[in-house]
């Protein structure tokens, strides 16, 4: 489940690249190993046709609510966010849902990835054997959990839950903007959403990364134990510099399904066309996606269209934050690398 | 910042092991006292019914107390170690609170709706003529089998696609092969997209090549394989990666063609890892929501076994449905369809890995231990 | 579409005899049933009819989609309604694209709508009223165990110009009597609806200078504070939760014990509802003939003290001229059962809701007479 792009990109010596350099140079000679290339090649192929077959079906839906007049067109007017505001173009209706989509994610990050580490780290290096084969997958059974599931829970449970805190902090802490505002006395809040948005990316950060301190070398880590180190001190000499190319691109991963999170969110979150850093009140920026969940459904074919835009952006969003982290993570990783030595088997 | 402590200064004959050390069950005890410290402050403030506070409060103090314990008696560096354990326990302590919470609360409220009507039949609703009274039973069994039909096609589709696409990434092209990369660093982007742009990529597909207002499971299968294809590529490519060099070159050595050679040596090898990459590709689709009911709408009553024509509904659609809409005279009903159906959901994918793991565990070379 | 002026008018003229032919059939003979007179309702259907009508739309109509469907399938066992509460908007959109037997819509196509209708069903399309119910104003204020609310006020509320429980515009609406100061929290809903859009047409109707939004909006506007949920139920539950609420609520979705004001000194009831649609409705019809879409005359609603001024009438939008003359016929024989007392009933007692006036009844059974 790693995903390391850059032991690719890297090639590095012979150890590391294993069977393809010496292998793929090998004729390939007999009818069932060019029928197999040319099944295996066009299912790569396939993977780029249908990236592009995304980009450019939500293209052709998407681009006349993006050319359209919006101020002359009754249809896109209708969406009104006051009792003033129309919209004059498309960026405008789309900027506030954007800032919302990323503000959520960030929060929903910074709440839930340094735990997600904390978890794959407990499982990986302090939890006995056994529970740990029972936690790894009780984590991964979680992965499986159904957006709704989190929404239904997060009005049950977390809204409620996190009332008194939310009257606490907002009186305490009132002078930071964050927790400024009238506290939202249904918690509705964006603090519930992120809250429930961390939990719902824990079980992908935790999974994949538990999986990479799972490889570990064991003799790095030996040696590092043998020299004396305490157990944190082996992490961070062995574990961490091992593992923090697949780290980032687990937490870049729980950033993908954050932003794109939908119902969860829609459910939770009292959503406004707005820019606003306040997490604790009723006037939250919505999202792209729970904006479109909201909204599909009593869209006619012009409004669907601006949604089916939106989506388009969202999509270039993800985009660019993957391109991004990737390239991040293909610099921060041109550590030599290691072969895979499959000693400790994962759960 | 002197390194030297009251340890490393005892005199060498007092020293044993476990000089220097805090005594073993030294973190209970502080863990207690620490809790016991927060819900005295949050009785102090009068709030002593807020638990999740002062347990909240208590791990700080937890935390603070153990550091400052540990680098009194036990120096710097094991110090550190020392709080850095107790800081990942507490973290995991704390995120495994939601993660229980969430299933417990799915099973308490789901439970008691799973009898053979609401699994195996569709809603029924019975009219009584002589009050004029329609009354609903509850049932999901249309969307059991959509959910099974839908994730079944995208799997059927996704999976080999994902691991062939696999194989040609770590068996056939050259590392610096320029395709190799782009592909690469496609499936990597791939597994970012989020899952309503999906939805509306089927939908916008289907509207285009059908015609607009179409319905159909199949619509909501491709949504899914868009989702489902760079997980299954991803976790396939790590567990090939996995095989020893050594075994390709032996069955080369001995005359073996390639494809052979990577159907029965490289994926029999790798399958238990291949079977769980699969299963937990499955498990990420299964319960969306938001692409499945742009893609499939949804049918509230109907049973429809065909994916070509008509809506079909999924166990996530129509957990989700019976929420947003429950039922005005009868919304225990529609309460109990949203909960069965998202308990019924988390009950399949725990079928699904643990048929995965009796496969894998058939399937695996028998000289593994 | 192409129509004469004469050729509209003979429609017209058509469509009275029939209506008249209707009437006069329905006084023959007896029955045991329910029913008071003919073979209408329940007796009146089909047994040997089959089939699947697929249906999408007004998530308002689906519970009593779900009470007519029922009725209907007690007699005619073969047939199976496929009901989506997808949304009016998308329910149109789809019925526009031609995958729909019939669209459930709180609004009637509009102009545009009906024009890209027309392309794909030549004969134009028919908005048909087939259910009723109002919009009620729940509230959740312990120290106002009644409460009523003139348009106005309500209109300053949901705009944000009135924000405190004590404003002396309520206490105007209610003989005086001042409330304790307590914040105002109006709660909606984030996803578009025709309950929205018909409480926006009441106070844009009603209310006019002080609803600068104007009428038809699927969401009200936002303002600061405003608390958004996500579906009619979910706004119910939140505003019995919030001290200070109040908001604009399908009156089906209401839970019990809800608290509800009364608007311009009327109460919400099934029987102050269907007033409102007897005195109120008024048809301005599409240029399909025998179209039954029309509007609520709010100044005519507010002279009648007994009518509750916030109605919502929920429509089917059907084809005038269906391609496939089995499906015509079951889909027809589905509405005329709406359309009778016994559909009515069965409707309305599983969507508590209130009943189509009998007047708007015999104007859709002449209509669906008209279907091709």
């Amino acid at each position: 489940m790693t995903a390391t792009p850059a032991a690719a990109a890297n090639g590095g010596g012979p150890r590391n690249t294993g069977a393809p350099t010496g292998l793929a140079a090998m004729k390939v000679s007999k009818v069932g190993d060019r029928v197999f290339l040319g099944l295996s090649s066009g299912a790569a192929w396939l993977i780029m046709v249908v990236l592009a077959g995304v980009a450019i079906f939500l293209v052709i839906q998407a681009a006349p609510a993006i050319a359209a007049n919006w101020t002359q067109n009754t249809a896109l007017q209708d969406r009104t966010s006051g009792f003033t505001l129309g919209y004059d173009n498309f960026w405008q209706y789309v900027s506030p849902l954007l800032f919302g989509t990323i503000w959520a994610s960030f929060l929903a990050l910074l709440l839930g990835a340094p735990v997600a580490v904390g978890i794959a780290l407990f499982i990986s290096h302090y939890a006995p054997r056994r529970v740990s084969g029972v936690l790894g997958y009780l984590v991964d059974l979680l992965a499986a959990v159904p957006s709704v599931v989190f929404g239904l829970w997060g009005i049950v449970v977390i809204r409620p839950f996190l009332g008194p805190l939310n009257e606490f902090l907002n009186s305490s802490f009132g002078w930071i903007p964050l927790f400024s505002g009238d506290v939202a006395k249904g918690g509705s809040t964006l603090l519930a959403g992120a809250v429930v948005l961390a939990v719902m990316i824990l079980p992908i950060i935790t999974s994949i990364s538990r999986e990479i301190f799972l490889q570990t070398p064991s003799l790095h880590e030996e040696a590092a134990l043998a020299l004396g180190a305490t157990r944190w001190e082996m992490i961070r000499l062995a574990v961490f510099p091992y593992a923090r190319s697949g780290i980032i691109s687990s937490i870049l991963l729980g950033l993908g399904r954050a932003l794109g999170e939908t119902m969860a969110i829609a459910m939770i979150v009292s959503p406004k066309l707005i820019i606003s850093f306040q997490v604790l009140t009723n006037d939250n920026p919505a999202t792209i996606a729970s904006n479109i969940a909201n909204k599909f459904g009593g869209a006619n074919q012009t409004q669907a269209d601006a949604l089916i835009a939106t989506g388009l952006l969202l999509f270039v969003v993800s985009f660019a934050v993957n391109f991004v982290a990737r390239w991040i993570v293909g610099r921060t990783s041109a550590t030599p690398r290691r072969r895979r030595i499959p000693i400790r088997k994962a759960a | 910042m002197s390194t030297e402590t009251p340890a490393n200064q005892a005199p060498m004959a007092q020293r044993t092991l476990t000089t220097g050390r805090l005594p073993r069950l030294i973190d209970l005890w502080v863990a207690l006292g620490a809790i016991a410290a927060g819900a005295l402050v949050f009785a102090g403030f009068g709030h002593l019914d807020y638990v999740a506070g002062w347990l909240a409060l208590g791990a700080v103090f937890y935390l603070a107390a153990i550091g400052i314990l540990a680098s009194i008696v036990e120096g710097r560096r094991w110090a550190t170690d020392r709080f850095v354990r107790s800081l990942v326990i507490v973290a995991f302590l704390l995120a495994i609170i939601p993660l229980v919470s969430t299933l417990w609360t799915v099973v308490e409220h789901g439970i008691t709706t799973l009898t053979p009507q609401f699994i195996f039949n569709p809603e029924k609703a019975q009219f009584d003529r002589a009050t004029s009274q329609t009354t609903l039973v509850a049932g999901v069994g249309p969307a059991i089998v959509g959910t099974l039909i839908i994730t079944g096609i995208a799997a059927v589709i996704s999976i080999p696609i994902g691991l062939l696409a696999a194989v040609w990434l770590t068996e056939y092209a050259l590392p610096n092969h320029p395709v190799r990369r782009v592909v690469t660093f496609l499936v990597d982007v791939m597994t970012g997209i989020p899952s309503i742009v999906a939805g509306l990529f089927a939908f916008a597909l289907f509207t285009l090549l059908v015609g607009p207002g179409t319905f159909n499971g199949l619509s909501a299968a491709v949504a899914l394989c868009v989702l489902m294809i760079p997980t299954m590529v991803r976790a396939s490519e790590e567990m090939i990666k996995l095989v020893p060099l050594e075994l390709r070159e032996a069955a080369y050595a001995l005359g073996v063609s390639k494809w052979r050679t990577i159907v029965k040596v490289v994926l029999r090898t790798s399958v238990a890892g291949l079977v769980t990459g699969a299963m937990l590709a499955i498990a990420r689709v299964i319960g969306e929501t938001a692409p499945i009911y742009i893609a499939a709408g949804y049918t509230r009553a109907a049973f429809n076994a065909n994916p070509l024509h008509g809506a079909m509904s999924t166990l996530a659609v129509v957990s989700y449905r019976n929420y947003v809409d429950p039922d005005p005279t009868q919304p225990g009903v529609t309460e109990a369809e949203a909960w069965g159906s998202a308990l019924l959901l988390i009950i399949i994918v725990v079928i699904l890995n643990l048929i995965a793991r009796l496969v894998a565990a058939k399937f695996a070379p028998k000289a593994r231990r | 579409m192409k129509i004469s002026r004469a050729g509209s008018i003979a429609a017209f003229a058509l469509i009275g005899t029939l209506a008249l032919a209707g009437c006069s059939a329905t006084s023959g003979t007896d029955t045991p049933s329910a029913a008071p007179t003919s073979k209408v309702g329940l007796d009146a259907i089909d047994a040997s009819l089959t089939g699947t009508i697929t249906a999408a739309g007004s998530s308002a109509q689906v519970a009593a989609q779900t009470g007519y469907s029922a009725a209907f399938a007690s007699v005619a066992t073969g047939v199976t309604l496929n009901y989506n509460p997808e949304g009016s908007g998308g329910g149109r959109k789809d019925f526009i694209a031609g995958s729909l037997d019939f669209a459930g819509s709180d609004a009637p196509l509009s102009a545009d709508e009906l024009a890209q209708a027309t392309a794909t069903f030549p004969g134009g399309a028919l908005d048909i009223p087939v259910y009723l119910d109002g919009v009620a104003i729940q509230y959740n204020d312990k120290d106002a165990s009644t409460l009523n609310l003139s348009a106005s006020t309500l209109a300053k509320i949901f705009a944000g110009k009135i924000t405190d429980w004590s404003d002396p515009a309520i206490a105007t609406d209610n003989n005086g009597k001042a409330l304790p100061a307590k914040k105002i929290t109006v709660v909606t809903r984030s996803d578009s609806s025709g309950t929205m859009q018909n409480l926006t047409n009441y106070l844009a109707g009603e209310a006019g200078s002080d609803w600068p939004a104007g009428p038809n909006l699927g969401t009200l506007p936002q303002i600061t504070g405003m608390d958004l949920q996500k579906g009619g139920a979910a706004v119910a539950t939140e505003i019995a939760a919030v001290d200070g609420a109040i908001g604009g609520v399908d009156h089906s979705a209401l839970t019990s014990g809800a608290t509800v004001a009364s608007v311009d000194g009327v109460k919400l009831s099934n029987d102050a509802i269907g007033e409102a649609m007897a005195t109120g409705f008024s048809i301005k019809p599409n240029t399909t003939p025998g179209d039954l879409s029309g509007g609520f005359d709010y100044a005519k609603i507010k002279a009648d003290t007994k009518a509750y001024p916030i109605p919502l009438v929920s429509y089917a939008i059907i084809p005038a001229q269906f391609k496939d003359a089995a499906k015509k016929k079951l889909v027809v024989a589905y509405l005329e059962f709406i359309a009778s007392a016994d559909g009515q009933k069965a409707g309305a007692t599983k969507a508590n809701s209130a009943e189509l006036p009998d007047a708007i009844l015999k104007q859709v059974v002449a209509t669906l007479a008209t279907v091709k």
